[in-house]
């Protein structure tokens, strides 16, 4: 906790709304206790029992209450909320979290590709004046546009993978293997895949200039919708400054059987990982059978976004009080 | 050992090398599995890597000997040492001491970590008193919570102390983050 990033985050957070308030942007405040929580296998909802006869859950992140207003005919939505994932603690990671989604009907991840970096610029500018700032000694500029890199390009520029190779799952774990990573039978084509984004590529990306870093394997699609031209590839994007990991976006999936045919995997997933199985968010499927706008749509984290604007090294560093210091 | 059982100071074999682990942390990649992201300092040449361990990975361990030694004193590159029981004498490397160099007294026993035989590394308790050689005044009217200043402790090293520390004092000093802890009452 240092006051003086505490003032900063106040006026981040005030231009942040500010910025979406100008831009037409309508906000909203959907529930952070929710009766069936995000199916995401990889993420643990904290459970809050003794509600009536039933558990609920906090939500690990808005989106599908968020969609379920897009399906309500809401064009242009944004909130900023808190998210709770239990298990995430460490230096950019607090079990409770502030997160900023925002949502666009009628547009795809494109369109929130440019909200982004506008976003960005404008709050540097209206709150600190500046565009160039450091990040634990890496200097970054955030004047858009931001740096707009393909995973493809990425395995190859950092990695040394070529595209037939990052394709092909056996391919990619022999590349693996051959240098020297420790690939085991029961870890899949994602595991294999972020350890070598993880060791060899992560660390280049978000300096001299943020990076948007797109179009994720199909596999990684998580809600997004697969590109129209290349359905192996989901249009799916990440932004990175200065290395810190801050926004996941998407062309949201819009179509309901797709979306319940990804929830049964992730159900699947879930049982193999020995996690809690949820039920399918029936209202939320239904909600996109009565039809889903086209639509982009992102997850920023707040505290990240400041701890870069404050070059803090922990994320205790930016919040009035970190779960720690409780 | 599992990447579970990874703590700061224990030693893995990596790529056929050994290291110790000087820090790490969880990751979780958007959408993916966890990973755990280590700082592994190689033993002989005290260099830095950074590697990304898939959580549940196992990793092979190395063995490591602890021995009390006497610190006696450095040249700036290396540091000098007597084996408190058997009175061999060596040195280690200010690279592979790395932030600890600054919190070393000399003439204090200190815990030093081999692995094979050979010295490479020194264990400090998570906290140490020293005392304050040095302390500009605070400034008058500069109360505020969590204000502070730089104060000079005996191995020279300079930490951010409160306000209302003097010349004198003894404090205690965490020597993971060389951070202040709290003023020590003396006797």
């Amino acid at each position: 906790m240092d006051n003086n990033n505490l003032v900063i985050r106040t006026k981040v957070i005030r231009a942040v709304r500010d910025f979406f308030w100008r831009n037409g942007f309508i906000e909203v405040d959907t529930p952070c206790l929710v009766k069936i929580p995000g199916m995401e296998p990889h993420l643990n909802p904290f459970k809050a029992i003794g509600i009536g006869n039933d558990n609920g859950y906090l939500i690990t992140s808005p989106e599908y209450a968020m969609k379920r207003l897009l399906c309500a005919g809401w064009k242009k939505i944004f909130q900023i909320t808190r998210s709770f994932r239990s298990g995430e603690i460490g230096p950019t990671h607090n079990p409770e979290f502030a997160i900023l989604e925002w949502y666009r009907a009628n547009a795809d991840y494109k369109d929130i590709m440019k909200d982004t970096e506008n976003l960005i610029f404008d709050v540097a500018k209206r709150v600190f004046g500046r565009v160039k700032f450091t990040y634990q000694g890496r200097e970054v500029n955030l004047r858009p546009p931001f740096e707009r890199l393909s995973v493809i390009d990425a395995f190859e520029k950092y990695a040394g993978i070529r595209r037939r190779v990052l394709e092909n799952e056996k391919l990619l774990r022999f590349a693996a293997i051959k240098k020297g990573y420790n690939i085991t039978k029961n870890m899949d084509y994602s595991d294999v895949f972020f350890l070598i984004f993880l060791n060899e590529i992560e660390r280049n990306l978000g300096a001299p200039r943020p990076t948007i870093l797109y179009d994720y394997p199909i596999s990684m699609a998580a809600l997004s919708r697969p590109k129209s031209d290349n359905p192996k590839y989901a249009e799916r994007f990440e932004l990175y400054i200065a290395g810190l990991e801050l926004a996941n976006a998407f062309s949201e999936l819009s179509d309901p059987d797709e979306q319940r045919a990804r929830f049964i995997n992730e159900q699947k997933l879930r049982r193999r990982l020995k996690k809690e199985v949820y039920p399918i968010d029936e209202k939320f499927i239904s909600a996109l059978e009565y039809g889903m706008p086209e639509s982009g749509g992102i997850a920023l984290g707040i505290d990240r976004l400041v701890m870069f604007f404050t070059d803090a090294r922990e994320i205790s560093d930016v919040m009035f009080f970190s779960y720690n210091q409780l | 050992m599992q990447t579970s059982e990874f703590k700061k100071g224990s030693a893995v074999k990596y790529n056929g090398e050994t290291y110790l682990i000087s820090d790490f942390q969880f990751v979780n990649p958007g959408k993916g599995s966890a990973f755990t992201r280590t700082k592994l300092k190689n033993i002989k040449t005290g260099k830095v890597i950074e590697v990304t361990f898939k959580s549940g990975e196992s990793v092979e361990d190395a063995d490591l000997q602890y021995k009390k030694c006497n610190y006696m004193y450095n040249d700036g590159v290396d540091y000098y040492f007597m084996d408190n029981k058997t009175y061999d004498q060596f040195s280690i490397s200010k690279d592979l001491i790395g932030d600890y160099a600054d919190l070393m007294v000399e003439n204090s026993e200190i815990t030093v970590v081999c692995v094979d035989g050979s010295p490479c590394s020194i264990q400090l308790p998570p906290k140490l008193d020293f005392k304050v050689i040095s302390a500009p005044p605070g400034e008058k009217g500069d109360t505020a919570t969590g204000a502070v200043k730089p104060v000079v402790i005996e191995t020279g090293a300079t930490i951010n102390a409160p306000l209302f520390v003097k010349e004198g004092d003894v404090i205690r000093v965490n020597t993971e983050t060389h951070e202040y802890v709290e003023r020590v009452q003396q006797k």
